[in-house]
């Protein structure tokens, strides 16, 4: 287990550190034709236009940024600590929410259907952002949703601090059936993108803009609002239930490489499917698509005084040394 | 006759859409050029726009989106009709259409439109320098910022001559 995390780990470390040079280095881009026939004179117009070099420099801070707060999200998730988890979701909420409202948002996926991405040299740390997101949806599943997202790291929070008393715990069944509207807000609101091609829709169906909370309509506030106040008594409803962004990445992340490893035990214990506050686990499975890699499960597997695999182990080991001290006396 | 009827409000609602658009955007060119009398067909490559008081040339107006159809912002391009006098000076410019997540608070503005009346082409055009950034708007500050640049600077190369003469006939 150790030995396999510590594997995990340096895989993660050793590609973040590929996606940073990725990243940085220069690739030639078609610059506009040079000079036309016209004799308007400004000699340093050519001296200025800027340099790779010259770009870079002025987006450091944020690719430092990114790339910072990601090795924090990713030592958490691969030392499974929980407090080193907290400590990445208030980093989220104050650096990717408030200080840069740096959120991968549905408009990328219109940006992904309709060829409208962002110009690579002049977005690197959104490039950056973007890249770790789908790459880790790909190895490992949605540690995007679980702790890069500065709206799901609020949620958490929010969870977390809140008395848990004030929690409403809606019904498995309803959760199951619930966990399918995302799909259906994702379907529709890229039907409406490619039908109108305007991605302003964005706000109706994703709260992200509230860390600026620069869009004060009515109906948006409402919207937020009854969002909010719903967040307080269902846990991460938003994230569960309606993120499109997150049901895109529940699709990719059919692909997940490394998937958490289950024992023969958990198809009969329900201790993993009742503690999983996303409501991933059914029976013996994990649900991929609704799994966002929060550890608690894998936290519990290695507890040798919760979970039946290592109880079971003990006691075995304690029948035989008992059989073996009475087989000697 | 009911076909015909059809036909004909449909030509009529044809003719009164393009006519509405033309006066939107004659009513942009004289907000970039207040002291013009009448304005040229657009033509020309890069496309644009002649602006005239009387006989005398005041400057073009052009579309960044027709000069640099490749540069976009977050949510796609950002169309602007801007304006630049004989002398590479901007006269201001007008967004015409963009779909930018964060236009409201960076683009939109009166304020971001206004930063840019009177400005050289050969002004740096830098965030944060002689333009006013916007935290948390960086992809979409920036790529306006740079069609702006980049497309008058073309303007610029392409039809301006010494500041003091005129420019060549096309």
């Amino acid at each position: 287990m150790t030995i396999a995390r510590r594997r995990h780990f340096l895989l993660a470390f050793g590609f973040s550190i590929l996606l940073a040079a990725a990243a940085t280095t220069p690739v030639l881009v078609a610059q506009p034709p040079p000079a036309g026939q016209g004799e308007f004179d400004f000699p340093e117009e050519e001296e200025d236009a800027p340099t790779w070099a010259d770009d870079i420099r002025a987006q450091a801070l944020d690719i430092a940024l990114v790339a910072g707060f990601s090795v924090l999200a990713f030592v958490s998730f691969f030392k499974k600590s929980v407090r080193l988890k907290y400590i990445t979701l208030v980093a989220s909420v104050l650096l990717l929410g408030f200080y840069k409202s740096l959120l991968i948002s549905i408009v990328n996926v219109f940006g992904l259907m309709g060829g409208n991405l962002p110009i690579f040299r002049y977005n690197l740390a959104w490039y950056l952002l973007a890249a770790i997101t789908l790459v880790s949806t790909v190895l490992w599943g949605r540690v995007y949703c679980g702790r890069i997202c500065a709206f799901g790291a609020f949620t958490q929070l929010l969870d977390a601090t809140l008395p848990s008393r004030w929690r409403v715990n809606i019904p498995r069944a309803i959760e199951r059936r619930a966990s399918w509207i995302k799909y259906g807000i994702l379907a529709s609101v890229i039907a409406y993108f490619l039908v109108t091609k305007n991605p302003l829709i964005y706000p109706y169906v994703e709260p992200f803009w509230m860390f600026g909370l620069h869009l004060r309509t009515p109906v948006l506030l409402t919207l937020l609002g009854t969002l909010l106040i719903a967040t307080v008594f269902v846990r991460n409803a938003y994230c569960r239930f309606l993120c499109p962004l997150g049901a895109f990445l529940g699709i990719v992340s059919n692909l997940t490489v490394f998937r958490i490893k289950r024992w023969s035990e958990c198809s009969t214990c329900r201790i993993c499917e009742k503690t999983c506050e996303w409501g991933a686990i059914r029976g013996p499975k994990i649900v991929m698509t609704e799994c966002v890699r929060c550890d608690d499960c894998e936290r519990l597997y290695a507890d040798e005084k919760k979970c039946p695999h290592h109880l079971i182990l003990i006691r075995k080991a304690d029948i035989l040394a008992r059989r073996a001290a009475q087989g000697r006396a | 006759m009911k076909r015909l009827a059809i036909v004909l409000s449909l030509l009529a609602a044809t003719v009164a859409v393009t006519a509405g658009a033309q006066n939107q955007t004659d009513a942009r060119l004289k907000r970039l050029f207040p002291a013009a009398t009448t304005f040229s067909p657009k033509g020309g490559d890069p496309p644009h726009v002649k602006a005239y008081n009387g006989e005398t040339l005041l400057g073009y107006a052009f579309w960044t989106t027709e000069i640099l159809p490749l540069e976009r912002g977050y949510g796609g391009p950002i169309a602007i009709l801007l304006g630049m006098d004989t002398k590479g000076i901007l006269s201001g410019l007008v967004i015409i259409e963009h779909h930018e997540p964060y236009g409201e608070f960076s683009i939109d503005p009166p304020s971001f439109a206004a930063q840019f009346k009177g400005k050289d082409v050969r002004d740096p055009f830098k965030l944060g320098e002689d333009i006013d950034a916007v935290s948390r708007a960086t992809i979409t500050m920036s790529s306006a910022v740079r069609t702006i640049r980049n497309s008058s600077r073309r303007m610029a190369r392409a039809y301006l001559t010494a500041p003091a003469a005129a420019s060549p006939s096309r």
